[in-house]
């Protein structure tokens, strides 16, 4: 804290200093303030990850591969890459990037990065890297455990650190005084009042157009509406449905929306044994599943619950993610049909259905617990008895853990913003215990070999499309197998004043080099 | 004294231990921190990993006799999620939480004793009736309610006052104090407000029975014969036998405030640390939610003692044993 307000003191002197210097000729100074549904918990990206803290990595860090807004990859502090074998990769590091306090960027803090990474809490993020050695001070090559095409993907969530700097601060204190090459540096952090950066003048991609960005946590939504309508802030994230209209309504102001990446689905049980259903299983058969699919009305939902503002999902990942299996829907293979869903109830032997529960939050995805009371009724109607089972998110993902020992019907979100099927559908749909770090979560307990060997042949190629070609026949298998039923992309809707321009990313976040005020 | 305060002490250290002890316990309900911290498609390897990072891999009673251990020594754990000292947590969010107490609580008091002193003085009169329907309505108003519509009206709708945060600090003593500058009071007053009204209309009721009680006692009657203003007689004789449980109210409400301001907080978004203590408890931050509600316990020993201390300087009759 101390620290801060010190170099928040000096910098404001530099800043009066620079005033009186330029002062007739002075330079408008852009600024944005942003208002957030939390504080960040972490500005060190080894401590944990959650959206806000999320959000501060990218604007003090560089990944070596950056993910643009809509989901692209190209050069970050790599500048290129390629194949020298099946599972080697050589990355060409940028030269001449500084880290905020001025040290360079070489190809030892990659190095020390991705070590550092493997024995922190986070590590998945290297989960793909066997190896990683220094050829020169500005390239790198990487080894994968086996061939992994979508490897440049995977380290766009990896944010490079300065070894020097990281290893003489520590972890703890790595969070209040983060360093990085990224386009904004640290001002001043106020827990839960607010943060502040301010524009790293010699970013390599070019100067920021803002010079600062103050960041707000507002939890409560209705607050949030109101500090943009009193002009306290420029753009608010996560504008609250009921407000939607009254935003819209008002002079000066803009309300964007665009589909997320997070799918809300429903897990079913496939083993013989239910936890919550009495007797054999139903849904091993595949005909109860159909009838279930053809029961839930994800257009009800959308208009009733969620104000329209949802997209009812067609497959599993989005149409942007390697794997989406082009011209197929989910709502045009299923629709809803409760006639044909009784029948095939009644062929597979239960016309008078059966009992079961399902699992969901009541906190975590937008209005979760009314969308279950809707799958309730909608069940109903094809004589399923659906309990519900709702519990707030800090019991859920424990209770919910594969082995599944508790659930037969599971409801929650996925999403993929490395832009691949395949992590997805190792990670849901894989046989369980088969294969170190395949099917972890897959809470269904679907055992299909041909899907497994998909995924292990798409695993197994160097090649972007070959992978392709075996994530889209996964994606045809699962399509007409349904061990999971597909609702809906939640809605990203931000607010903003005219004159700021703000294009949503599709990962939600928000980044203040895209950002510009006009004058 | 001295025994007095011994035993005090005595009594709080066992507060604290059986507060630890049942913060502890009941934790073990609620969730399971580890996947608030790990990416939902974790293996068991990297959750294992996570587990120990974060010293839970041992049983929940080796974990508090660590904990305790620690704590002997002045260490009071580290949070789960944020990975830092709880103890710093807390205490860089409680200047803000204990500013905007104090200026509730004094505005609450300024309202409530006047208003109160009149209405027991002056039971049947009108004004005496308005005061008393507003102090209903000041109980059963729910504050993030009020606060709504106060951002609403001030800064919506007038733009007289900011809708949320702290505004400009000034330092004193190391502390980040609002009060000193004026943009400061410009973003307390709203929260502040919004804070006392529940507290104002409890305080001006106890203060209107105490006075009415008071005003049928026979020293009243002497005080008014003896030729005492009547100004002189309601403060003078009258308040300050009534006073004894508007104060025992006063230091309840007081910590009841600093412990759980939580909602007016969230609605502000004021950086106390309430909304530490929720979100806490949505994370299952267990050492966080522990020092807390340690602090907490802590806090209200402390102004129960100093409430004791008033009686004595109220009423001489009462001493402390």
């Amino acid at each position: 804290m101390k620290y801060l307000s010190e170099t928040a003191l000096r910098a404001s002197a530099l800043g009066l200093a620079l005033m009186a210097t330029t002062a007739g000729a002075a330079l408008a100074e852009k600024s944005v303030t942003i208002g957030l549904t939390a504080d960040p918990s972490h500005l060190y990206p080894l401590a944990g990850e959650e959206l806000s803290s999320n959000i501060m990595y990218y604007h003090l860090y560089d990944p070596l591969v950056k993910r643009s807004a809509d989901l692209s990859f190209g050069p970050g502090l790599a500048e290129s890459w390629e194949n020298v074998d099946d599972t080697t990769w050589r990355f060409k590091l940028r030269e001449g990037v500084k880290f905020h306090n001025g040290n360079d960027f070489t190809a030892e803090d990659v190095v020390y990065t991705i070590e550092k990474t493997r024995e922190s809490i986070r590590p998945d993020l290297v989960a793909n890297v066997a190896s990683i050695t220094a050829v020169d001070d500005h390239t790198v090559e990487i080894k994968t455990p086996k061939p992994y095409a979508v490897l440049p993907n995977d380290l766009a969530e990896l944010l490079i650190l300065d070894s020097e700097y990281t290893e003489a601060t520590g972890d703890e204190k790595m969070d209040l005084e983060p360093m990085g090459t990224g386009p904004y540096k640290l001002e001043s952090w106020i827990k839960e009042e607010k943060l502040t950066l301010s524009a790293n003048d010699d970013y390599w991609a070019g100067e920021p157009k803002i010079d600062t960005v103050t960041f707000r946590p507002i939890t409560n939504p209705a607050t949030r509406t109101a500090a943009l309508l009193t002009g306290e802030v420029d753009v608010i994230q996560d504008l609250a449905v009921r407000d939607v209209d009254r935003v819209k309504r008002e002079e000066g102001f803009e309300v964007v929306t665009r589909p997320s990446l997070l799918n809300v689905v429903l897990a079913m049980d496939t083993r013989e044994k239910s936890p919550t259903i009495e007797g054999d299983n139903p849904m091993t058969d595949r005909r109860v599943r159909e009838a279930i699919a053809r029961a839930i009305d994800t257009d009800a939902i959308n208009k009733i619950v969620m104000n329209g503002l949802a997209t009812p999902s067609d497959q599993y990942v989005p149409e942007s993610h390697i794997g989406y299996a082009d011209g197929m829907s989910f709502r045009e293979m299923y629709p809803v049909d409760i006639e044909k869903a009784k029948e095939l109830m009644a062929e597979a032997g239960y016309p008078d259905g059966f009992t079961m529960t399902l699992d969901a939050t009541n906190n975590r995805y937008v209005n979760d617990a009314q969308i279950a009371q809707a799958l309730a009724s909608m069940l109903a109607k094809i004589n399923i008895d659906l309990q519900l089972n709702i519990m707030p998110k800090s019991n859920f993902w424990g209770y919910i853990r594969v082995p599944t020992e508790n659930s037969s019907f599971i409801m929650s979100g996925w999403d993929v913003p490395a832009g691949d099927a395949g992590s997805m559908y190792g990670a849901l749909f894989y046989t369980r215990d088969k294969k170190e770090g395949y099917g972890q979560v897959n809470r269904g307990s679907y055992s299909n070999p041909e899907l497994d060997a998909l995924v292990d042949k798409a695993d197994a190629t160097p090649s972007i499309e070959e992978r392709d070609q075996y994530l889209q026949e996964a994606s045809k298998l699962l399509l007409n197998d349904i061990p999971m039923i597909p609702v809906h992309y939640e809605q990203d809707i931000y607010a903003k004043r005219d004159g700021v321009t703000l294009e949503p990313r599709v990962d939600k976040f928000i980044w203040a080099y895209d950002i510009d005020v006009a004058e | 004294m001295f025994g007095y305060l011994l035993k005090r002490l005595i009594q709080m250290t066992l507060v604290l231990w059986i507060v630890s002890v049942i913060v502890f316990l009941m934790m073990s309900f609620t969730g399971d921190p580890v996947f608030m911290v790990v990416p939902i498609d974790a293996t068991d390897a990297e959750i294992a990993q996570a587990r120990r990072i974060l010293g839970l891999d041992q049983s929940l009673l080796v974990q508090y006799g660590r904990f305790i251990t620690s704590l002997v020594q002045g260490d009071f754990g580290n949070s789960y999620v944020f990975r830092q000292p709880a103890m710093t947590l807390i205490l860089e969010r409680l200047p803000a939480t204990v500013e905007m107490v104090l200026v509730a609580m004094a505005l609450a008091l300024a309202v409530a004793i006047p208003l109160g002193v009149y209405a027991g003085a002056n039971p049947n009169s009108r004004i005496s009736r308005t005061i008393m329907a507003g102090s209903l309505l000041g109980i059963s108003l729910p504050g993030f309610w009020v606060g709504m519509v106060l951002i609403f009206l001030f800064a919506v709708h007038w733009g007289i006052f900011p809708s949320s945060g702290r505004g400009d600090t000034a330092e004193l003593f190391g502390l980040r104090i609002s009060l000193l500058t004026a943009d400061g009071w410009h973003h307390i007053i709203l929260p502040a407000v919004t804070l006392s009204l529940a507290t104002m209309a409890i305080l001006l009721r106890m203060t209107r029975a105490g006075m009415m009680e008071v005003g049928r006692q026979d020293f009243m009657k002497f005080a008014r014969a003896k030729g005492a203003t009547r100004r002189d007689v309601l403060y003078k004789h009258g308040l300050k036998n009534a006073l004894i449980p508007v104060i025992t109210i006063f230091g309840l409400q007081l910590g009841d405030l600093i412990a759980f301001a939580t909602i007016t907080e969230t609605i502000f978004s004021w950086p106390g640390m309430g909304k530490l203590l929720i979100d806490s408890i949505y994370r299952a931050d267990r050492p966080v939610i522990v020092v807390y509600l340690m602090l907490v316990a802590l806090i209200f020993v402390v102004i129960n003692f100093l409430v004791d201390i008033v009686y004595t300087l109220i009423d001489p009759r009462i001493t402390l044993k």
